[in-house]
């Protein structure tokens, strides 16, 4: 079993592109996709009806421009209206004294989230209006703002969903997850495809033929796929905590037993896909299509709060990808520790279970 | 020593192997002959307890292997078809990690590296990587790491194809000091008639997966005592004059080779002036004719009515 690990990680040693090149593309994605420093937040276009005045305008914008996660730049309605008809911005906001028009020309994933900030934005705005106008005092607003200052008493809501004012976005520790693990499904996945190539060069059976144990060489193989995907993960967590400043909360271990459990979901479904496919052409066929749908439908390109298809939202249920997500963006954004995430990761080490034993089999019967 | 009996394989409905029984007593060179796709390497397959018998038994020294494949693995060296080595690692690493995978460690590992690159020649050239190497080289490293662990048994499956004569010659010397200097019984398949020849005590012949004949290179070309061997060559294929000899009477058989078309015909029958005659007809321009004594070649058109490299 050593033998055969050791002698994985020298074949990594010669050829490492690979591996060098899914971790310089996840990278390189998180950085075009996530953004760096300021430049990060959800450019929101917004235009304001005639019935408001500017210093309500103003106001508007203000409260609008609180959150850490949207940036809200005025348009004019014309402008607006051109370029969502042209398709150059997905969506702009209309502005109107009780309520707001959200102009769509494309579904995005965006939407929904800048939708839910809006509307409850407005309806705090409308909540204290009509507050305002029961107390009949032309100073309560400066009076609200004092006393939340300087508040006598402190009240804390948690919920499980916590208290971001974006209803648990954060667009670059989204991408940050998403990408990384989805490249970490190409290493993890072509890595084990070497025992597809050892079988079509003949050294498989070669070893097969040797005092050595078909388990032990079968756990060789799986241990160095493992550790690989493993420690591509987690190198790409710290350099973004430690390097880039990366807010992945104050739980890395939790986060470390989700890198682990992730991974020991994605070799084992390695090994089905081994034990379905014929040849290393055949895998290497697969393994974009798997990763690609599962990155989709697990929430790894956009948040799976932003979809509604029933279908959809079923099937990611059993992905490995959509617990990962929920489990790092619950340790990043909302500090969950290991405890609070028995249910995600159990989830994905009984995938893994269930997929080892299912492809072990296929593979042996095929040999 | 090996024993296989009633050895049979079929994959679904295909039957690849059919009844062989075979045996191979120590320090005996023993060679398998058959075109492609005639059962050979299903056959060492199970030999080697690779691939499991779809009935039948394979025992070494008394001992069923099919039932405990681990009873001869360690005896047993196996030189694949293919080149199964890591290509991206050296000689000397493929060498260290089979070495490793045998028990192999220490000082014990680095002197039977030594001594198998020693063997195949290749010790000055052991750091170079496989992918660089030759066909021929590759070849050699190939049996290196089958010999690594001394094996007392060691089976080829064709480990010359696709290498140049020197390399060729190379391999066979080395095949055949390994059997008589060092005692070490082989299993040598192969579609090459004069490697067979040359390096085995005893030989079978498989076809349609079955073994269709057996014994030493005397014994099987006994079978056709009675039978001479007439080569004409040509300066071109003439179809057409193969069919036309088919049809003369006493002609055994007939087969069309790269250079001419090969009959077997019984002794002293007198065919010549039929054969000219019909060349004649057919207006075939002869090059040479030669009567020969029958080869091992011979024995399995005859047996077969198929050139050993259809």
């Amino acid at each position: 079993m050593k033998s055969v690990f050791l002698l994985q990680l020298q074949r990594l040693r010669r050829e490492p592109i690979l591996v060098l090149s899914m971790m310089a593309m996840t990278f390189g994605f998180v950085f075009l996709l996530g953004g760096m420093g300021s430049g990060d937040r959800i450019e929101v276009p917004i235009y304001f009806d005639e019935a408001i005045s500017q210093s309500g305008q103003e106001e508007l914008l203000d409260r609008l421009n609180q959150s850490d996660t949207f940036v809200f730049q005025t348009t004019e309605e014309a402008a607006a209206e051109k370029q969502v008809a042209l398709g150059e911005i997905t969506y702009a906001i209309k502005a109107m004294p009780d309520n707001y028009r959200m102009l769509v020309a494309a579904d995005d994933p965006n939407q929904l989230l800048v939708n839910q900030y809006v509307q409850q934005v407005y309806a705090d705005e409308l909540r204290l209006q009509k507050a305002e106008a029961a107390a009949g005092d032309t100073d309560f607003r400066k009076k609200v703002d004092s006393l939340l200052a300087d508040a006598p008493i402190t009240l804390t809501g948690l919920t499980a969903e916590g208290e971001s004012d974006s209803a648990g976005y954060d667009q670059k520790n989204q991408f940050l997850f998403g990408m990384t693990l989805f490249f970490s499904i190409y290493t993890v996945i072509l890595s084990l495809g070497k025992v597809a190539e050892e079988k079509r060069t003949g050294t498989w059976h070669r070893v097969i033929l040797s005092p050595v144990r078909k388990f032990q060489i079968y756990i060789g193989h799986l241990s160095y796929a493992f550790m690989i995907g493993f420690s591509q993960i987690l190198f790409i967590f710290l350099s973004f905590k430690y390097v880039f400043n990366y807010e992945l909360g104050n739980h890395f271990e939790a986060i470390v037993l989700t890198v682990a459990c992730y991974t020991f979901a994605i070799v084992a479904l390695g090994m089905l896909m081994l034990g379905l496919v014929k040849s290393l052409e055949q895998l290497n066929a697969l393994v974009p299509i798997v990763s690609v749908s599962m990155a989709m439908i697990g929430g790894a390109y956009w948040p799976i709060e932003a979809v509604s298809n029933n279908i959809i939202l079923a099937v990611s249920k059993v992905l490995p990808m959509t617990y990962a997500m929920d489990s790092l963006k619950g340790i990043a954004l909302h500090n969950q520790n290991i405890a609070s995430l028995a249910e995600p990761l159990s989830i994905m080490v009984l995938f893994g279970v269930l997929c080892m034993g299912i492809g072990v089999n296929l593979m042996e019967r095929t040999s | 020593m090996l024993e296989t009996t009633n050895l049979n394989k079929a994959f679904k409905k295909n039957k690849a192997v059919i009844d062989v029984n075979l045996y191979l007593d120590k320090g005996e060179s023993v060679g398998l002959l058959g075109p492609n796709g005639a059962g050979k390497s299903t056959t060492i397959s199970m030999i080697s307890s690779l691939v499991k018998p779809t009935s039948g038994d394979v025992t070494w020294h008394g001992k069923s292997i099919v039932k405990d494949p681990n009873a001869i693995r360690l005896h047993l060296g196996v030189v694949p078809q293919e080149i199964a080595l890591y290509k991206e690692l050296s000689a000397s690493e493929n060498l260290k990690f089979f070495g490793k995978i045998y028990g192999l460690k220490g000082k014990a590992l680095q002197d039977q590296i030594d001594k198998v690159l020693g063997i195949v020649g290749l010790a000055e050239r052991k750091d170079e990587l496989v992918k660089h190497y030759s066909g021929g080289m590759q070849r050699r490293i190939n049996i290196a790491v089958a010999l690594l662990h001394e094996p007392e048994f060691i089976i080829m499956d064709e480990p010359t194809v696709g290498i140049d004569p020197q390399s060729r010659n190379y391999i066979l010397e080395m095949v055949q000091k390994l059997n008589k200097e060092k005692g070490m019984t082989v299993l040598y398949t192969s579609h090459y008639m004069e490697e067979v020849e040359r390096l085995c005590d005893r030989i079978y012949i498989m076809d349609h997966g079955k073994i269709i004949a057996a014994g030493t290179k005397q014994e099987l070309t006994s079978i056709l005592s009675s039978e001479e061997t007439i080569f004409v060559e040509l300066d071109r294929s003439y179809p057409e004059l193969v069919t036309e000899l088919r049809e003369i009477d006493g002609v055994l058989r007939v087969v069309e080779t790269d250079k001419g078309i090969k009959l077997i015909t019984p002794k002293n029958s007198r065919l010549l002036g039929n054969i000219f005659q019909a060349a004649e007809r057919q207006q075939a321009q002869l090059i040479s004719v030669n009567v020969q004594v029958p080869t091992l070649e011979d024995v399995f058109l005859h047996l077969t009515g198929r050139k050993l490299r259809d």
